[in-house]
């Protein structure tokens, strides 16, 4: 057999998706699971008879038998899982988010620093077609001087207390807004710059350890102000329900899961003035292989590519870490209930 | 491919449930309306006297009281047949949220019903306890069927997150696991959901099994089309091959005269799942579809 040898580290709802385009995609194939569990360890050897199950990363290492790994474990392991995998000069795509907090991920980014290996942090609402889109339009700068950025994530997930590793802050890190809001964090520093300053508010509506809603101000290195609005708890949202605005000198963008609004001003090159949308069916990009979602295969894509030519990505270690210390000045300006914060620079 | 001739129009469930490609706001709303499985039930007449013949069916929770109401109705009960989708993934991708993989399975098995595991005569403690994936799968398949009982179904089909995931990780023993259990169970043929049509037709023929009847997207602009259009184009002219097509009309993006002109020329394409939420919207709709057809 041929391609890139794939392993998955932790063969959960989100281990599987990998691991499903892991081997399906061209030039790539499942090479060995790295999983705790008994129970998946021998389903994985039943079913998949040239896949190699593993108990711990450090065996997986030993075994020389991976080209790039993909953890997908609880946030609370994903450093020292990367980082042996970065001493070892393996390339690793990390779910998302990236840590428990940016002082959490320093490891991490010192092993890279001293041994840089093709590295990748799962914020696949990145490749969506109309966040695509969106920020293709930003960043050529359609609308001028951004001034003004509104955001909110809404989904019904939780309206009783939650069980599981998600709602315990020891290995998640926080609630909702470092949960689903880190991909709403993640878009806005991509599609706007740095973040440096923050007020903000967590609230807790069914959860005990955790916080269910998060609102804050963000002030924008470029001069640009906004906020997050999110909650895990608000009724109707079926699934995780992302919308975007931004006003600037030269117009406004509306961006969401189903379409893009732009309204501008004045022409820019061949983007006309006054309002032009793009749907979903506009924007579609076909994939060689669709498992629920093209934007996981467009960031496999990318990374496989990442991994063959020994190249960078835009969400890497680095950019993951930027949204970490966002959130974890977020975190800190409630704790001081809502004075304002500088976001930190950690530089190792 | 399996003898089983479907209705050329078949409703889709997607507004009952607040799915909504276009637009999640609409999604809501309509979601809200049909949450009174009387307004549900009205669609279903007017679906049925426009043309429908068949209704598509998430199991997703709420499709338990839309099942009880075509039991009841013994018109609708024999002139629609209803064609279950399973399973209703967002269900179980928001518990495995919070409980992981395994835990949501062992507890969805272990919360069934006395009634249920009795009625289904199964040893839910020993699938529990033995925790094979397989005999995990079978013993799912038949609660999430259970609902469905005594309706009129043909074919069950597979959802396409699953499906896509089982060919993308060459397992053609859960399928085969899938076929037969609907066969043996309850009569039934195997219907596979899909977003990659031209994959499909590639992996049961490297596996030598019989093609499925497929459920798949199919419309001109290429939405949700999978790996091109070209592709997809040339799976769909396989002779052996019967489509129901979705998302023919891209999620509102097309009118029905411009999506059926393009639908209908394949002859592989038996039957059309179509969303509907107004007597004349159907009207108009499935007007189209047979219309283009002659």
């Amino acid at each position: 057999m041929t391609g890139l040898r794939g392993a998955v580290v932790g063969f959960g709802k989100l281990g599987l998706l990998h691991a499903g385009l892991a081997n399906g995609l061209p030039n790539s194939r499942l090479a060995a699971v790295v999983e705790s569990s008994a129970v998946i360890q021998r389903a994985v050897r039943q079913y998949f008879p040239d896949v190699n199950v593993f108990s711990r990363v450090e065996e997986l290492i030993e075994a020389r038998q991976s080209d790039y790994v993909i953890v997908a474990t609880p946030t609370g392991s994903h450093v020292s899982i990367a980082e042996k995998l970065v001493e070892a000069s393996i390339p690793v795509l990390i779910e998302k988010p990236l840590s428990l907090n940016a002082q959490e991920a320093q490891p991490l980014v010192a092993a890279l620093n001293r041994n840089w290996v093709p590295n990748m942090v799962g914020y696949m609402g990145r490749y969506i077609d109309t966040f695509h889109k969106a920020a293709q339009l930003l960043h050529r700068s359609v609308l001028g001087k951004i001034q003004m950025v509104r955001s909110s994530m809404y989904v019904e997930q939780l309206l009783k207390p939650g069980e599981g590793w998600r709602y315990d802050p020891a290995t998640s890190g926080g609630g909702v807004l470092i949960t689903q809001n880190s991909h709403v964090i993640d878009k806005l520093l991509w599609m706007f710059g740095d973040i440096t300053g923050v007020l903000g508010n967590t609230s807790q509506l069914v959860s005990r350890l955790v916080e269910d809603h998060v609102h804050a101000y963000l002030e924008f290195s470029s001069g640009a102000v906004g906020f997050i609005d999110a909650s895990w708890s608000a009724r109707h949202f079926r699934t995780p329900t992302i919308s975007i605005h931004a006003q600037g000198t030269n117009g406004t963008l509306d961006v969401d899961d189903d379409e893009v609004r732009l309204f501008l001003d004045n022409s820019i090159g061949e983007t006309s003035s006054g309002w032009t949308t793009w749907r979903k069916p506009d924007l579609y990009r076909p994939v060689p292989l669709d498992i629920g979602g093209t934007q996981y295969t467009f960031q496999m894509i990318d990374f496989l590519e990442a991994v063959t030519n020994r190249s960078d990505l835009d969400s890497n270690v680095a950019s993951g870490l930027k949204t970490q210390l966002v959130i974890d000045a977020v975190y800190e300006s409630a704790r001081q209930g809502g004075t304002r914060v500088d976001v930190g620079t950690l530089v190792s | 491919m399996t003898g089983v001739v479907l209705p050329r129009i078949v409703l889709g469930h997607n507004a009952f449930f607040g799915v909504d490609h276009l637009s999640s706001q609409r999604g809501a709303e309509r979601a809200a309306y049909f949450s009174d499985v009387a307004n549900v039930m009205t669609v279903i007449a007017s679906a049925v006297d426009s043309g429908a013949g068949g209704l598509m069916l998430s199991t997703h929770p709420r499709a338990v009281s839309i099942c009880e109401a075509l039991r009841v109705d013994t018109f609708l009960g024999s002139n629609l047949e209803v064609f279950p989708l399973l399973p209703y993934a967002q269900k179980y991708v928001t518990r495995a949220n919070e409980l992981g993989l395994v835990r949501v399975v062992t507890q969805t098995l272990a919360a069934a019903s006395t009634r249920d595991k009795v009625g289904l005569g199964l040893d839910f403690a020993r699938t529990i306890y033995r925790r094979d994936p397989l005999d995990m799968v079978r013993a799912l398949m038949r609660l999430e069927l259970r609902m469905f009982r005594k309706l009129n179904v043909s074919t069950v089909f597979l959802h396409d997150a699953i499906a896509d995931l089982l060919m993308a990780l060459n397992l053609p023993e859960v399928f085969s696991l899938y076929e037969s259990t609907l066969r043996r169970r309850f009569g039934t043929a195997a219907g596979i959901a899909t977003k990659n049509l031209s994959l499909l037709v590639r992996r049961f023929q490297e596996w030598g099994m019989e093609l499925p009847v497929v459920l798949t997207h199919v419309n001109k602009v290429g939405f949700q089309v999978n790996p091109s259009q070209e592709e997809c184009e040339k799976a769909l002219a396989h002779p052996e091959l019967a489509v129901m097509a979705m998302g023919t009309l891209a999620s509102g993006y097309l009118t029905p005269e411009e999506a059926y002109s393009y639908v209908n020329a394949f002859s592989s394409v038996k039957s059309i799942v179509v969303g509907a939420s107004s007597t004349a919207h159907m009207r108009a709709t499935f007007g189209s579809i047979t219309a283009s057809k002659t």
